[in-house]
């Protein structure tokens, strides 16, 4: 752990806060993957700055056309949202696979992106749900489409400092699932996980949103074959398919999690298996 | 059966308000004035030679002290475990990534961190060996010995080739399993303090502080009295803390003797795993012959442990392995070879179960595929051919009566409802479900490789307020020793329970009763206690009847002991009472016990003997589902059965038991250490994962107490048992399931899914 953890009141008074800190300097939200990674030996900043209890940073607020999820809330806060509920189908359904329940109650959906990691559960669901991502910087602000956030393993667009405000999903009716292949029942990093949103019309597709964990760089928008399953019904033919075209679509590794054929066959299956749920 | 009145019964842990109120002082709790905090400086590389050492950085940390290496050790540079062949500190080379080279002292144990993160290790690279079996192949790298075996063993009895050449069946396979990590809750630790006479005293986290005991002094050396091991509450140990608590201990103790200060050593997570014993890696092939009547007439095994960079307990894991190596079965014709290699990673030593779960896992799978060929039910097959009283092992060793391996595998069977679950396994859309089996045996305590260890004491003390100390030399880490064995006392005296008080062991308080494993301490330092008690027990009684005799009790019926109270021809006093009468007769309150095992014949040479005093038995039936398109199983249910003797406590057995399925299971199934080019890639919890109560299977399990005669109140040995025939159990369901044949733990979904694959 660093000698130095601030902790500002404002967002305002973080920006004034900077100038007088270590260049080595990390925020803080949750906790969960820096003071791992701490105890691990491997996180070396000698400032840490506590972003946990900005007021801006927190709440999940509607409008007409959006939800907006502070970056800063818990998982177990969104959990318990009814908006998040109605709304983010596909990042309800993570959660259970998110972590602990004890991690969730300090976990945050910004520190899941932050962190760049492309086996992040909660990111991948965010991205399935077509979500933006907003970003502060000082008084600058810009807006990203989250899958655009993530450059490559643990490499993510943030500018040095810039903090992630919230995350909006755009208000529509749809479906959502999430599944995914751990080391254990529960409470482990995914070997592959496949996040799916659908707009159903008539049985049709109106709109696929495809996402993929720990089968890429980074949490992976399936391009290809989320624009494939537009205008199609879900048939035992079609959902093949999608399966057979999303295995074309990902780049997973060998490691010490895993094996690169099974994820990718993996894949498959689960798309296979989301995409049989909203059937029925 | 006599009646007892504590003995038998569930009562409540000694330890359960401090441990579950949090008021429990572990090692890292104890802190003393002056006290400095240890760090260690570790090798990098798999093998090394140290060109040089230099603090040169690390002086500038504030609160830097000093750093410790090989040159202050004053006793010999030879840590003594079994062969003597690990430096406290390495002098010249260091052979596994992760080996304490130096220690850095400081006023913080931040500092300390900080500092030994800056010392500079200059050193050459050494050619390496990471893999058991080319280690001891002709042409590998060699780092112990002539040939890199650590150890070796032969099993050999009847005409081997014969067998084979007659058999009506055969079969043959290879298998392989991976590291356990221990995964106590408290890491290693220490805190050692320097006395004002020279001496020592160390405050340990350890299940063996006379192991302790040894290393430190020969590290200082030091004349054992004026070393004092006190261990501190253990947060569990399962074989991890063992051997390798000494080590820690000794660095603490080198620390504090060049300092002149108390000095705490608490190893980081990381640390932990990259440095501390670990169950060995095994590979076995295995080959059986079986009769047309689906005898077994012979087995041949070759086994190799992965022993790491030094031999630790390695020579005395393999022993255990190879004694049972061919199962629980009459087999006359036996060619058991064994081996430990030397290999360039971190030493492995002693875990629950301590070299049995690695064969049994090859052994009862493969047995499974006897009976398939045979075409008898695996259940069936294995009851035809189980050894029963009078029979003999494959050390030629005659079972006495105390052994219910055929009811135990009959209780399974029936509890499972095996004969219909086998033929039918089921389906539902992917998921398919199937059972297995595995039956197993276990030599209670030390055996013949260990006998001149296996003696325990103990120092029963009645206070004139009736409460009642015992010092033991065994430990509690978890396993509910102090509960056990305060049980026992007060059995032996007629104590109320809660008046007897076992203490955490101090090695200036009772002789060295050796190590806390092998499921001995009940056996052990139970028989040294009711010692002890006897002639204590004798003096109360005798107290007890002259009292009720003086409060005028008619003599004409006996006097009844019974909870604590004394009872006779109407009159009743209570052990309160008849202590102080002890104490105003001034009669001796306290005694010392001794208890070691009887003889052992078992000899080296042809593996031909008596291995062990007396065996406990297991078996266990699985239900397992398999997703047939991910590969992904679960464990559903677990029944097992188990002849371990006479229970003490039935609750705490009963723990013992669910927490050894599940330690087994989550190896089985999940725990997976990965290296790489001899560098440990995942030391952490991340991911190194082990099983969590979402994963735990439901559990049907019993006891069946076949009485062993030598026993305390006819007890065996309980603590590594339920572990080691979950692995084979688990795998030989799948294989029911879906036909996979998963040969390596951990069965892994990859692993299952390639099998399906296969077809």
């Amino acid at each position: 752990m660093p000698e130095i953890i601030v902790k500002p009141a404002t967002l305002k008074e973080l920006w004034k806060t900077l100038p007088g800190l270590s260049r080595n300097r990390r925020y803080l939200a949750g906790g969960t993957d820096i003071v791992t990674a701490d105890n691990a030996g491997v996180e070396r900043s000698e400032c840490w700055i506590d972003i946990s209890d900005l007021p801006e940073l927190g709440g999940i607020k509607e409008t007409a056309s959006s939800i907006f999820i502070g970056s800063c809330v818990k998982i177990s806060a969104i959990e318990k949202s009814a908006a998040a509920r109605r709304w983010c189908p596909a990042l309800l359904a993570a959660i259970p696979h998110f972590a602990s329940p004890s991690l969730r109650n300090m976990a945050t959906l910004g520190g899941n992106a932050a962190n760049g990691s492309p086996c992040a559960d909660g990111v991948t669901a965010l991205v399935a749900e077509g979500a933006f991502v907003h970003l502060a910087l000082k008084g600058k602000r810009r807006r990203l489409p989250l899958k655009d956030l993530f450059l490559g393993p643990k490499r993510t667009a943030l500018k040095k400092d810039e903090i992630i405000a919230a995350f909006e999903i755009p208000k529509r009716k749809h479906l959502g699932a999430y599944l995914k292949i751990g080391p254990r029942a529960y409470f482990g990093i995914s070997k592959a996980a496949v996040a799916v949103s659908v707009e159903l019309s008539g049985g049709a597709v109106k709109l696929a949103c495809i996402a993929l964990g720990s089968v890429a760089p980074v949490p992976l928008y399936a391009v290809k074959t989320s624009a494939w399953l537009a205008g199609k019904k879900l048939s035992p033919e079609v959902i093949r398919d999608a399966a057979a075209l999303v295995k074309a679509e990902v780049s997973p590794i060998t490691d010490a999690r895993s094996a690169a054929d099974y994820r990718r066959e993996m894949c498959g299956v689960l798309l296979e298996r989301a995409l049989d749920s909203f059937q029925s | 059966m006599e009646k007892l009145s504590f003995v038998g019964k569930s009562l409540p842990r000694k330890d359960a308000l401090i441990k579950a109120t949090g008021r429990a002082q572990y090692a890292a709790d104890r802190d003393f004035a002056g006290m400095l905090h240890a760090a260690a400086v570790r090798s990098p590389r798999p093998r090394i030679k140290i060109l040089s050492i230099s603090d040169k950085a690390a002086r500038r940390v504030p609160g830097y002290v000093t750093l410790v290496t090989y040159k202050d050790i004053k006793g010999v540079n030879k840590w003594p475990v079994v062969m003597q062949d690990y430096p406290f500190l390495p002098q010249g080379e260091a052979r596994f990534a992760g080996e304490t080279v130096a220690l850095v002292v400081a006023d913080s144990a931040r500092a300390a961190k900080k500092a030994a993160a800056l010392v500079e290790i200059k050193y050459k690279e050494l050619p390496s060996v990471a893999d058991p079996l080319k280690a001891l192949e002709k042409g590998s790298v060699k780092i112990y010995g002539k040939d890199n075996i650590v150890s070796s063993f032969v099993i050999k009895k009847g005409a081997v080739d014969k067998a084979f050449e007659k058999a009506a069946f055969t079969v043959e396979g290879e298998f392989s399993t991976n590291y356990q990590v221990h995964a106590y809750l408290e890491t290693q630790g220490a805190v050692a303090v320097p006395e004002a006479d020279g001496g020592m005293t160390v405050h340990s986290s350890t299940q063996c502080p006379f192991y302790v005991l040894d290393a430190v002094a020969a590290a200082l050396a030091l004349p054992y009295h004026k070393v004092k091991i006190l261990q501190t509450v253990t947060g569990g140990g399962f074989g991890g803390k063992e051997d390798v608590p000494a080590l820690v201990a000794s660095h603490a103790a080198l620390c504090a003797a060049k300092t002149g200060r108390p000095v705490k050593l608490i190893y980081g997570r990381k640390e932990d795993f990259q440095s501390m014993s670990k169950r060995h890696p095994g590979w076995a092939r295995v080959a059986y012959a079986a009769d047309k009547n689906g005898r077994i007439t012979a087995c041949r095994v070759k086994y190799v442990l992965d022993g790491g960079a030094y031999s630790t307990l390695s020579p005395i894991v393999l022993w255990r392995g190879t004694v049972h190596a061919a199962g629980p079965y009459k087999i006359a014709n036996v060619d058991i070879q064994t081996y430990a290699a030397a290999t360039n990673k971190v030493p492995c030593g002693a875990f629950r179960g301590f070299g049995q779960p690695q064969i049994c896992f090859a052994q009862e799978s493969l047995i499974d595929e006897l009976a398939e060929k045979v075409g008898v039910d695996p259940v069936q097959f294995r009851l035809n051919n189980l050894l029963a009283p009078g029979d003999k092992t494959i050390t030629g060793q005659k079972l006495n009566s105390s052994c219910g391996l055929k009811e135990v595998v009959q209780a399974v069977k029936r509890r499972s409802g095996w004969d219909k679950k086998v033929l039918s396994p089921k389906r539902q859309g992917d998921v398919v479900t199937g059972i297995g089996f595995s039956a197993t045996y276990y030599g209670v305590g030390l055996g013949a490789k260990g006998r001149y260890l296996d003696r325990a004491g103990a120092f029963v003390n009645v206070y004139k307020d009736s409460s009642v100390t015992v010092n033991v030399g065994n430990t509690e880490m978890g396993q509910g020793a102090l509960t056990v064995l305060a049980q026992i006392t007060a059995e032996t005296l007629n104590a109320p329970y809660d008046s007897v008080r076992v203490e955490e062991v101090d090695s200036s308080k009772v002789p060295d009763s050796g190590p806390t494993v092998a499921s001995r301490t009940t056996l052990m330092s139970g028989n040294a206690i009711i010692e002890a008690a006897t002639p204590i027990r004798e003096r109360v009684f005798k107290t007890a009847y002259d009292m009720l005799i003086a409060e005028g009790a008619d003599a004409s019926k006996p006097m009844l002991a019974a909870g604590g109270l004394f009872s006779m021809g109407g009159k009743v006093v209570d052990f309160k009472k008849v202590a102080a009468g002890c104490w105003d007769r001034r009669q001796k309150m306290s005694e010392q016990g001794w208890y070691a095992a009887p003889r052992t014949t078992f000899k080296m040479e042809d593996g031909q003997g008596d291995a062990y005093v007396i065996y406990s038995y297991s078996a266990d039936a699985a239900e397992v589902e398999v997703d047939l398109r991910t590969g992904v199983a679960k464990v559903k249910k677990i029944w097992a059965a188990y002849d371990v003797g006479k229970i003490v406590n039935p609750r705490l057995a009963m723990g013992q038991a669910q927490g050894g399925i599940l330690q087994g299971m989550s190896w089985a199934m999940f725990e997976n250490l990965v290296y790489k080019n001899g560098i440990m890639v995942n030391p952490n919890f991340t991911d190194y994962v082990i099983a969590t109560t979402a994963d735990k299977p439901e559990y049907d399990i019993i006891f069946i107490e076949k009485p062993y005669a030598e026993g305390p109140y006819k007890a065996k040995g309980m603590g590594e048992v339920p572990l080691i025939g979950v692995a084979p159990a688990v795998a030989n369901a799948i294989k029911n399931a879906c036909g996979a044949r998963v040969r390596s733990v951990p069965l892994l979904p990859e692993k299952i899914w390639n099998e399906i694959k296969k077809g």
